[in-house]
Order: C-alpha cells, then structure tokens, then sequence
C-alpha cells in the first residue's frame, strides 16, 4: 500500500502528513492509510481546486467590539428613537435617507455611495436566538456560528476550510494582522496570518543560513502525543484557546513553521508585483484593505480574507468614536471596490461585515451605550441584491427584551447565503444544520 | 493530588523548568544553583522574593501632578487653537512616559533581582487587562502596575478591591462615571465574567444590580485617586449573588470572593498561566482546595503548586509557548546580553503580538497557541537574528503607530536610525574549549538555550552548518544560535 503513495516532494510528504489528519503523528502506521484515504477524499467532487484566478472570493470584516446599529443604519424619524437618545440620537440632517425613514450615519458617505450603485446590501436586525452580551461569548457564537448555549471549538471557515478545501494551500485563508480568527479554527488548521509582505520572509545572512533553516524547520513525523490526560477540563469555561488536538505545543508550531515556508516566496512576490489602484486610507483597516487587493490582484490562491477594525466598544461618548470609526469603515471599503472595480475582480469578490453584537436601544449616562443585541450586517458585491433586505426590527418598548431590539435575521442565514450562493459548497456540513440561505447574492 | 515532588526527583531539569515557569529562565549557573539547593529551598528562593533586595527606582514623573489637572481646567476657556496645541503636547508628554514606563518594567523582568514577582505582575496585567489606549495616562498605568507588584502574591478579596478602587481601572471600565440614576454595567459585568467567577455563574440581573451596588466608586480627577462619592451611591436594596441588603462596592467584591465558584476561576487561570493549560475538573477542585485552606491567599497556593508533581509531569513540562515577553526577556537572560533599547523591545514585543501596557481588549491575551501564527513565528526568527547579532529587526512605522492616524509611527522610524543594537558576546557564553569544538557549540547551546536536546535531524542540520565553514569564527556561532532559536523547539518552555 505504501508504494502507492506518490508524492513529488519531501516537503509536499511532510505537509500532507502533518495536516493530513489529527492521527497522524500518533502512529507511524496510521500514515498509509491517512494518506490514502486523503487522496480519495481529494477526488470527491466536494473538494474545492483554488486557482486564484476564477474562484470567488469572501472577504470578511469584523468590526470589534460590538457596533451600534442604531446609529450606523438611523430609524432617523422613529419616535422611540429619540426618545430613547435624547443625546446621541441622530437627526433628519445628520443621517444620509436611505427611504425617507431609515439612513446611514452621514460617516457613512462611502457606503452610501456603494448603495447608490447598487453594490452594497444592508441585512436588518441580524441577530441569533438568546443573545449573549459579553464580547467574549458573542464573538465566539459568531465565529464557530454556534447556537448560544453550545460551544465549539472550531470556527465556521475553518469547518468550510475542512469540508471543502481539503488538501489546498496553506494561503487558501489569509489574516490579514497577527493573530488568527476564531472563525479559522479547523481540524486541519490551514490559513496564513500577515500584515507586511516585504518582512513575510525568514531573513538570512547567507544561502547557507537559510538551508539550515529550512531544515532545521522540516517537521519530523512521529512525536509520540504526550500525555493527554491532562487537557480539556475547565477550558470550555474560561478561554477560547485554540483547541490542540491531541498534539503537542511543538507539533503546532512545526505545522505553521511549514505553512510560513511554503506560503512567504508567493505572498512576496505577488505583493511586490501587484499595484494599487485606488487611494485609500491611512488606517489599519484602509491598509489591511489594501493588502488584501493586492493579493486578490497578484492571483494568490485564496477564498476567505479576513480583516478586522476594532474600538465599538463605546460606553462613553459615542459619537465621535463611532464617527471616526464609521468614516474610516466607509471610506477603506469604498477605496477596496475602486480597486477591484480597477482590476476587473469585482465580480468575484463579495465582502461581509459582522459585529459581536449591537448595542442597548436607551443612551447611558455617560453619552454612550451598553451592550446590545441584533445589528445590521453589511454585504458589498457585484451581484449582491443592493437595498435594505429585512425588516427594521421595532423599537417599541412593548417589542424589546430587556433593553434589546430582537433580532430578525438569524446570522447563521447570512453565513449559508454566502457559503452556497457565494462560495458554492453545502452549508450544512459548515454550519451544524439546514439554515435556509437568506437571497443576497 | 499535589503531593510534592520527591526530594531525588529534583534536578538540573526540573530546575530549569522551575525557573523558566515561575521565572523567565536563567544561565546554565543560575539553573544549577537552583538544582543544588533542592526543591524546597530553591522554590522558596523565587517566591520568598521579599528578602531579596530591590534597588529600582520610580521613574521620576510617577507621581501625581496637581499642576496637571490645574492647567487643564485653564484649558477649558483657552481657544480651540490653544487647545488643540495643549492636548498635542500632553500626547507627547504622555507617549514619553509610556515608552519609559514600558522600559522601566522589561528591565526589572530582565535584569531584575525578583523574576518571579515581575512574573507575576505580568499576570496580573493579562489577568486585569487594562490598556493606556483608553486610561491615557502613564502615571495611572504604573500605579497599577505597582499595585500588581505590591499584592502580587497577596489576598484575593484584598487584591481584588484594590483593582476595582485603581485610577486606571476606574477609567477602563468606566465605573468613575457610574452614578446612581445610570449605573454603568461595564466593570460590574467584566468583574464577574472575567476577573473572578467565568461567563454562566451569575446572571443579568446579578450584573444591573451589582452595578447598582458599586456605584459611588469614582476618581478624583484632580488628585488622581480614588474618592467613594456618597451622592452618586444608590442606597437602596439589592440582591446580588443571593445577597440582600444595602450593599456597596466592598459588598459585592467580598460577595463574589466568597462563591466557590471565584477560588475555581482563579486557581485554574494561575495553573493555566504556569503550567500552560487547563488544568481537569478534578486538579482544579485540588487547587481551589489548597487556595480556601490557605485564606485565599496567592503565596501558601502557589507553594503548593511549584512543589506539587504534577507540575514537573507530561504534558506540563516543555509544552507551554513563551509569550512574547517571556521569549524577549527569557533570551535576554539566557543569552546573556542586553535588553535591547526599549523602542526596539518594544516593537518588538508588540509585532509579536504583546504590547505592554495595551492588552487587545478586556480579556487580555489569549495566549498558549494563538500567539503562534505564520506572521509573529517568521517576526520571532527574524528578531532573533537582531537579538543575537545586535541588527536592527525589521519594524516599519505601522508597529509603533498609536491610535488609527497618530503620528507616532514616522517619528519612532527616525528614532529607530540612531538605535544601537548590543548582540551576543559568544565568548562570554560558550569557553574557548567549547568554542574550538563544533560538536561541544551544538551541546553547549542545547543546555543553555532548550534544556533538552533537538531532534535528531536538527542537531545533524545545525553541525553540517558549522561543519560548512572552514575556519569557524564568532560571526558563524552567532548564527548558529540564531538558527537555534529559529526552531520550533525554542518557542517552547
């Protein structure tokens, strides 16, 4: 059986067997049978082949800290509004009119114009049953796309990365910063993280140091797993720790050692080739944005990007965090379809947006407000269905559950839309169950 | 369960282990000395601190500055021009300080007398998580950074109280501006969630009405110090964890410390951050035990703890990933060689993922695996190279910008030219024995830098380097070291 397995390099070996499977550094044995039951797997037709050149593109962005919805997309003429905002309640003049009733916060001029040309789509009310308010928890609903009172370990791009990628490159998701998503957590991890290609590079003193180092980071097969005994325990409790998988601290790091290896000449030279068509700006986002078109641009092999803003979190003057924060979110976006529009991509790249959570209908004392629930979601393409889709949910104090609009949409709809209609695989291997795909695209 | 180790159980490597967890690691003759003096003793040594002699000095501006706030309430009728001109300045003043600041601590981390109570302030600032992103102010910050130095070992319920009454934590979590006709949920929510009880061991409403109760809790901006403000206090009843009564801030701290559940969190979060995981239900009933027996209080538990077998066992032992701090410092000691200037430290240290001072959100950082990604692992072998050979790493103004559009980056890149990298004395780490021998190099480095040797495809990579160099020179075992920590391997302790 073994002489079946062809494999071109050391290298290619080393990485199938590493991320092949959770198994294989157990039991030398285990890795003919991995290696083959991999290759049939690559031949089921569920398996996604990534070119970089024709396949569709999400590009996910997370706005931390838990946005406020009800002054990004304003109820502007909504009595309960401003009864409830006597301060930080926006007016007729200070809201770009969506329909006459409903506008973007005017920081918002960059999505009002993707509106206006039919490329943006504002989900209404997206929320899920049970909402959680702490940042922690909520966030990771959103990122596992787990029901509120379940805990997963492993995120929803992960598990599409699992289902549909198996076998791809390491850069078929790419973070654009330090640290990886939640949401990229994978039973077979895969996803590079960076935010500056020109240092994306072990940097050597000669040919022979880079050698070593190639060596030095080749991962052997075979550490026995430790002892497990001892994991697990409390930590669904406390942390969302990257779960370990039976493997060891230095089994990890070996991993992404060979993922950082394989993935720096490419993400170096696309981004030292590819240009910049539109001007964006000076922000984490803006550049991160930036970097992402780059990519895109220069045909790296890549589904999902993620990016993230953060500073929601505004319990003490609002205004001019989220100000700031919406200008900069409107602008860096408007600034990615320019060049996409720029580099004939357009069409194959959608970005979504998503926050933990929104925020407390009533002000706080101190111009700010507390944690929320639902908020709106943004979705910006090409072929998505531009408009306000759902339903504004009531303000009302009869319809608020302490203090909360509820939600509408439940979010794990979005994901299915964008999974079956965007990224055409199954949704429901991804996300647990059937949820029916909200029509966006 | 936590039996100690027995006595003929302890030696260089469980040594090694001790200093690198309660510690950020040491020379091979400090690690033998703790090996010499048996578990006990050498367990006392790191964490009866308080007997060794700290000679560091306050920087001179923490202190409060009445003279500060005087000039902001002038402020207040000056032009917006003036105005603008003041804060600018302020920033300034401010961003001087925390780079000082941050300076001041990576010293006593790695150079100081007491690495085990530094590590434990570190704890305690990934445990309180408070950033000068929002508090602004570095006099706050290194309040509470003494305060964590102070009671680093000290009573929960004590240490507790005195976190939630710190200027800087007053700002984080908005309670200064908490009054009693619009209590703000913030610090009451994140105390229970992620100071002391963990999410689903209270309610919402335990969370309005704690806000309630801890409401008179606020700063006095102009003293820069806590004040109890008796009109802002709601004075009416409440019930928070089961508790009735007219209950104030003391109340609730001393009502959450007295859950079982808050001896479980805590006990769990200090096993986690020394032994590098979670520990089971049934080691965390162990460690919350010996935590209640011994009055809540952090030294007796942590005794127990670094005597206990379990400590010294799989898959405790070389498991843990250094935390950029503890990989910046640890090879600072290790290798024997200068912090570098704290602007590079500091870049550093916040490229891979731990800015001091400025944790990611209120949860502090994840640590464990998540520091580990193909960005800060390839970061981490490039500033080993600058670390060992004493270059300048590969920082661009985007990793010393403050707040989105600051301006800070492009000044730190012009500070950055006139930064003087010290490197690696290789004579001073390896004999001249060792030095005229590749085989001893790789051996001698082993035990200084990894305590445990390499696989065995590593140690033949390593010797064909050295071996590919005709007439060795000190340059070639700078890379040798340099390629040493460019391993997997060396990102663990």
């Amino acid at each position: 059986m073994k002489n079946e397995i062809t494999l071109q390099t050391r290298r290619e070996f080393l990485r199938t067997t590493v991320l092949g499977s959770a198994l294989s550094w157990t039991v030398p044995a285990f890795l003919a049978n991995t290696l083959t039951a991999l290759q049939s797997e690559a031949a089921d037709s569920g398996t996604q082949i990534v070119t970089g050149k024709d396949s569709t593109i999400l590009v996910v962005l997370q706005m931390a800290g838990g946005n406020d919805g009800l002054n990004t997309v304003v109820p502007f003429t909504n009595d309960f509004y401003h009864k409830a905002r006597p301060k930080i309640g926006l007016s007729a003049q200070q809201v770009l009119s969506l329909n006459g009733e409903i506008g973007f916060n005017s920081a918002l001029a960059g999505f009002k114009n993707l509106y206006d040309s039919g490329n943006l789509a504002v989900v209404q009310g997206v929320g899920y049953p049970n909402p959680n308010r702490s940042h922690f928890r909520s966030t990771e609903i959103w990122q596992t796309a787990s029901a509120s009172d379940r805990v997963e370990k492993y995120g929803w791009l992960g598990r599409y990365f699992d289902n549909a990628c198996s076998g791809a490159d390491p850069t078929v998701g790419v973070t654009i910063g330090s640290q990886l998503p939640q949401a990229f957590f994978a039973k077979q991890p895969k996803g590079i993280c960076l935010n500056n290609p020109q240092n994306y590079r072990f940097m050597a003193n000669g040919s022979a140091t880079e050698e070593s180092y190639k060596k030095l980071n080749e991962m052997e097969m075979a550490s026995p797993a430790p002892d497990d005994s001892n994991s697990g325990g409390t930590i669904g409790s406390l942390a969302a720790g990257m779960p370990m998988q039976g493997g060891s601290a230095v089994d990890f790091i070996s991993r992404t050692a060979l993922d950082a290896q394989m993935s720096s000449d490419k993400v170096r030279d696309i981004a030292a080739k590819a240009q910049n068509q539109a001007t964006y700006p000076g922000s984490q986002l803006g550049n991160s944005l930036k970097l992402v078109a780059k990519l895109i641009g220069g045909g790296l092999p890549t589904r999902v990007y993620y990016v993230s803003q953060g500073g929601y979190d505004t319990h003490t003057n609002q205004v001019n965090t989220q100000t700031r924060l919406l200008q900069d979110l409107g602008d860096s976006t408007k600034a990615f379809v320019e060049d996409m529009k720029a580099q004939a991509n357009m069409q194959r790249v959608l970005v979504m947006t998503f926050s933990e959570f929104g925020r407390r209908v009533s002000e706080n004392a101190n111009g700010g407000t507390d944690h929320g629930a639902a908020a709106p979601m943004f979705i910006v393409g090409n072929k998505v269905k531009a408009g306000l889709l759902g339903k504004y949910p009531s303000l009302a104090p009869e319809d608020l559950f302490q203090g909360d609009i509820k939600y509408n949409v439940d979010f794990r709809n979005v994901y299915a839309a964008v999974l079956e209609n965007w990224l055409k695989t199954k949704s429901a291997p991804v996300l647990g169950k059937q949820f029916e795909p909200l029509p966006l695209v | 369960m936590l039996k100690p180790l027995a006595e003929k159980n302890w030696n260089y490597s469980t040594a090694a282990h001790l200093l690198n967890r309660a510690g950020f690691g040491g020379t091979p003759v400090e690690i033998q000395k703790l090996a010499d003096l048996g578990p006990d003793k050498a367990v006392a040594f790191l964490i009866d601190y308080e007997k060794i002699p700290d000679a560091t000095t306050n920087p001179e501006w923490a202190k409060p500055d009445p003279a500060r706030a005087e000039k902001f309430r002038a402020a207040q009728n000056a032009s917006p021009e003036e105005k603008r001109k003041l804060q600018q300045e302020e920033q300034q003043l401010q961003r001087r300080h925390m780079m000082e600041l941050r300076g001041w601590w990576l010293a006593r981390m790695a150079k100081g007398p007491r690495p085990f109570q530094e590590k434990m302030v570190l704890f305690w600032h990934g445990h309180f998580a408070t950033s000068v992103e929002k508090v602004r102010s570095a006099y706050f910050m290194w309040r509470q950074n003494e305060l964590f130095r102070r009671l680093a070992t000290g009573n929960w319920q004590q240490l507790l109280t005195e976190a939630g009454k710190d200027p800087a934590m007053l700002v984080w979590l908005d309670q200064a501006q908490s009054r009693k006709d619009h209590p703000n949920e913030n610090f009451a929510r994140e105390v229970m969630e992620l100071f002391a009880l963990g999410e689903g061991h209270y309610t919402e409403k335990d969370i309005t009405e704690g806000a309630r109760a801890l409401t008179g809790w606020s700063l006095d901006r102009a003293n820069e110090k806590y004040v109890y403000r008796p009109r802002a206090h709601d004075d009416g009843e409440k019930t928070f964890l089961g508790r009735t009564g007219n209950l104030n801030g003391d109340d609730v701290i001393a009502q959450i410390v007295a859950q079982p559940q808050a001896a479980r969190f805590i006990t769990a979060k200090l096993w986690n951050y020394f032994a590098g995981q979670y520990p089971t239900d049934e080691m965390n009933t162990a460690l919350a035990a010996v935590f209640r027996a011994n009055g809540n209080n952090f030294k007796p538990f942590l005794r127990v703890m670094f005597r206990s077998e379990e400590f010294y066992r799989a898959p405790v032992v070389r498991n843990q990933v250094k935390s950029p701090v503890q990989w910046l410092v640890g090879s600072v000691r290790v290798l024997e060689c200068d912090l570098p200037p704290t602007l590079v430290s500091w870049g550093m240290t916040r490229q891979l993922g731990q800015d001091l001072f400025a944790p990611p959100n209120v949860k502090g950082w994840d640590g464990g695996v998540t520091w580990i990604t193909t960005n800060t692992l390839l970061t981490r072998y490039n500033d080993a190279q600058a670390l060992v050979e004493g270059t300048l790493p590969p920082l661009g103004a985007g990793d010393f910008a403050g707040k989105p559009g600051g301006a800070g980056g492009e000044k730190a890149m012009k500070m950055l030219q006139r930064v003087r990298m010290g490197g690696v004395d290789v004579e001073k780490i390896l004999t001249p024995e060792e030095r005229a021998d590749k085989a001893a190099i790789v051996a001698s480095l082993e035990r200084r830098l990894l305590q445990s040797p390499l696989k065995g495809e590593q140690e033949k990579a390593l010797r064909e380097f050295l071996g590919s160099k005709t007439k060795l020179n000190n340059a070639d075992i700078l890379t040798a070291i340099r390629l040493m920590m460019s391993t997997p391997e060396y990102q663990v302790t």
